[in-house]
């Protein structure tokens, strides 16, 4: 694995050259790379400030998805209504229910679960692309999103009653949908006791188009529900509410923890599979997990956002870029630039033609493409 | 002396306080006495319960609002979807927008409905986000059947204090209904008809099936559906079927949504030796008529009925 230009180290090179110090000394290496300059060991400048920024992008973010939508409600009485609510000190205050009921039901819990939705999709991204070492790689590459439509759309075609229990079957359908694929994926792509990066990508490709194929031959064939299994993968749950926010958040929390535990392991892992081995690596225990924690976060999350693309891609992209790619800092940073990012992609999606929503997955493409190539073109430099 | 008085005053104190309280709502027509709530349970097998008729009604679906205006109560109509599009004044109330993928839950709260009418073509999970806002919500049928949409017209009487309204709109409809069936229920000569709904690929355009709505209105009509060869109720045809069958009618469901024309059809590769080509009997018809599960179905089925026995139904 060698950069296409020496002057434009891959990120490969950086990991061999910040572990040249120690466990690495007595391994070859190239001979190119005791040419690479001293800076490219350091954290990128930008990269202590990223944390600030995202964490200001994501404040922002949240003010803003709650204060706008398509009844107005003015900014004042947003705040008004959000320190009264924090505060310790009932105060009343003399606004219209209909704004407590727009602020604490319809929006903030909208705007949490964009959030963590954004953050899983996004954190799942930048492992699936260390992990594979492919910068195409997306939260969806082994074959959760298909899982999850076929899932999604067999339990809406069974017709279950929407009262009670019913009313979580279709996120409960796409959640089981999207796990149980990956681990037939997982399951497949095992040759011995290994679990080749190669047969596990060839593995999520025939899976997830079988997956697909079964959808829409399922979908045609119960035109009843072919409405709401549309408008599932169109836009996710239309239930609404904090519950969806309540069932996401520890799979997103445990997720992230276990993926920020990997971390190391991760940037090891950037050499190439046989050298992270020789420094003591079990790779084959590491891509399960990391997989495991990646796929759960993702399901979870496409469970009641939907099939939402681009963010994973763009925004660990965007990050790694700006911040450098060590995976330390990459998966938080990429869950943090997540959540903000989708929190004002859904804003978007549901103003611009307000009351008409927009699927928020065409403003993270609409958004996120372009956004994307100005960052290739500005920062002319391969970081993978 | 005291008793006898007080009672009626008592009774004119509770009016006057009552205009008092509500002196927003003006109900224009004369709406029965409710006293007791009104509870139903709607196609979803919700309980909906509304202490009094419903005086700001939003409507999620065309045969719902088609409904609202045929019971007179076209005025209560605070909100509608973008596709409730008849009768006319149906396009000045207000547009909640469309249903896909999502139903706006702000715009419907702030239009703050006391009754909102749901559809079986609704995503039930966005009856669900509603409901958990506190607004009523009914869900009316996704018919398969006349039974249903008398059932649904007679639920919203109910629900907005019209039942005599929908009782009547229910006996006329079911008259005329009757008045065509009289005539086409001995009939043995019932020509083959295709239902054309969407021609998107019209080399395999989507008709109805058997046990469908418009299966069962081309049967009353006094036609021989040629979709009845499949099992599934909405499918694509096969060109090869189509010119086996060989139908003498053919009907452009597809000229609502898809613009099909007879000169389209007759442009058509190998749709040329089809009988209802070579005759012209290719017609126009409005699929609203037929796909909307509302009051205009007895027009749908007395519209097809002319079309299909032209010498009964002149």
């Amino acid at each position: 694995m060698s950069s296409p230009h020496p002057l434009t180290p891959s990120p490969v090179q950086e990991v061999r050259e910040r572990e040249r110090g120690d466990d690495l000394q007595q391994t070859p290496l190239d001979a190119r790379l005791a040419s690479v300059p001293e800076e490219v060991f350091r954290p990128r400048p930008m990269a202590r400030a990223l944390f600030g920024l995202c964490l200001a992008a994501l404040l922002f973010a949240v003010l803003l998805g709650v204060s706008v939508g398509a009844v107005s409600i003015p900014v004042t009485t947003v705040a008004h209504l959000l320190l009264a609510r924090l505060s310790p000190f009932p105060a009343t205050l003399n606004y219209p229910e209909m704004f407590s009921t727009i602020l604490f039901d319809i929006r903030l819990p909208r705007v949490a679960l964009m959030g963590l939705t954004g953050a899983a999709l996004s954190a799942a991204g930048a492992t699936y692309q260390g992990l594979f070492r492919n910068p195409l790689a997306d939260p969806y590459l082994v074959g959760v999103a298909s899982g999850a439509g076929l899932g999604a759309t067999i339990i809406i075609s069974m017709g279950l009653p929407v009262t009670g229990l019913g009313l979580m079957a279709v996120p409960v359908g796409a959640f089981l949908g999207g796990v149980l694929t990956v681990g037939l994926v997982v399951m497949m792509a095992q040759v011995g006791r290994t679990t080749p990066v190669t047969t596990l990508l060839l593995a999520g490709v025939a899976v997830g188009s079988f997956a697909t194929a079964i959808t829409t031959f399922w979908m045609l064939r119960s035109p009843d529900g072919m409405r709401r299994a549309f408008s599932w993968l169109l836009g996710g749950y239309a239930g609404g509410g904090w519950q969806p926010v309540w069932i996401v958040l520890p799979y997103l929390a445990v997720g992230l923890i276990v993926l920020q535990l990997n971390t190391r392991a991760l940037n090891v892992l950037q050499l190439d599979e046989e050298q992270a081995r020789q420094l003591g690596l079990n790779v084959n225990r590491l891509k399960l997990i990391l997989v495991g924690a990646a796929t759960l976060m993702t399901a979870a999350a496409v469970s009641f956002g939907g099939l939402i693309g681009f963010v994973g891609l763009v925004v660990p992209h965007a990050l790694r870029m700006l911040g450098g790619p060590d995976y330390r800092r990459l998966i938080p940073l990429s869950a943090l630039g997540g959540a903000a990012f989708l929190i004002l992609a859904d804003l978007i999606a549901r103003t611009m033609f307000a009351p008409q929503e927009l699927p928020v997955g065409v403003i993270t493409a609409l958004t996120g493409a372009p956004f994307f190539i100005l960052l290739l073109r500005r920062l002319k430099r391969s970081v993978f | 002396m005291f008793r006898k008085l007080f009672f009626p005053a008592l009774l004119a104190l509770s009016v006057l306080l009552g205009a008092c309280a509500a002196p927003a709502a003006l109900p224009t027509a004369t709406v029965e006495p409710a006293l007791e709530p009104i509870t139903l349970t709607d196609s979803l097998g919700r309980e909906v319960t509304l202490a009094a008729p419903a005086q700001r009604i939003i409507s999620l679906a065309p045969s719902n609002t088609e409904i609202v205006f045929a019971l007179g109560v076209g005025d209560k109509l605070v909100g509608r979807d973008d596709f409730s599009d008849y009768p006319a004044e149906a396009l000045k109330v207000q547009s909640i927008g469309s249903l896909y993928p999502k139903v706006n839950p702000e715009v419907i709260l702030a239009l703050k409905p006391d009754l909102v009418l749901a559809a079986g073509i609704t995503n039930p999970d966005d009856v669900t986000a509603l409901a958990k806002l506190g607004l009523t919500v009914y869900t009316t049928h996704n018919a398969t059947g006349l039974a249903d949409i008398y059932s649904d017209i007679l639920a919203v009487g109910r629900l907005t204090g019209h039942s005599a309204d929908a009782e009547k709109l229910v006996a006329d409809m079911q008259a005329r209904i009757e008045a065509v069936t009289a005539r086409t229920a001995a009939l043995t000569d019932k020509p083959k008809v295709f239902y054309e709904i969407d021609a998107t690929d019209p080399a395999k355009p989507y008709t109805a099936g058997p046990g469908s709505f418009i299966d069962q209105l081309l049967t009353l009509a006094g036609a021989t559906n040629v979709g009845n060869v499949s099992t599934e109720q909405y499918f694509q045809i096969s060109l090869e079927e189509l010119v086996a069958q060989d139908p003498a009618i053919i009907l452009l469901g597809s000229f609502t949504y898809g613009g099909q024309t007879p000169e389209l059809v007759k442009a058509r590769v190998g749709w040329d030796k089809i009988a209802a080509v070579e005759n012209d009997a290719v017609y126009i018809f409005d699929d609203n008529l037929v796909s909307r599960p509302g009051p205009r179905v007895v027009v749908g089925l007395e519209t097809l009925a002319k079309l299909i026995q032209p010498e009964l139904f002149k």
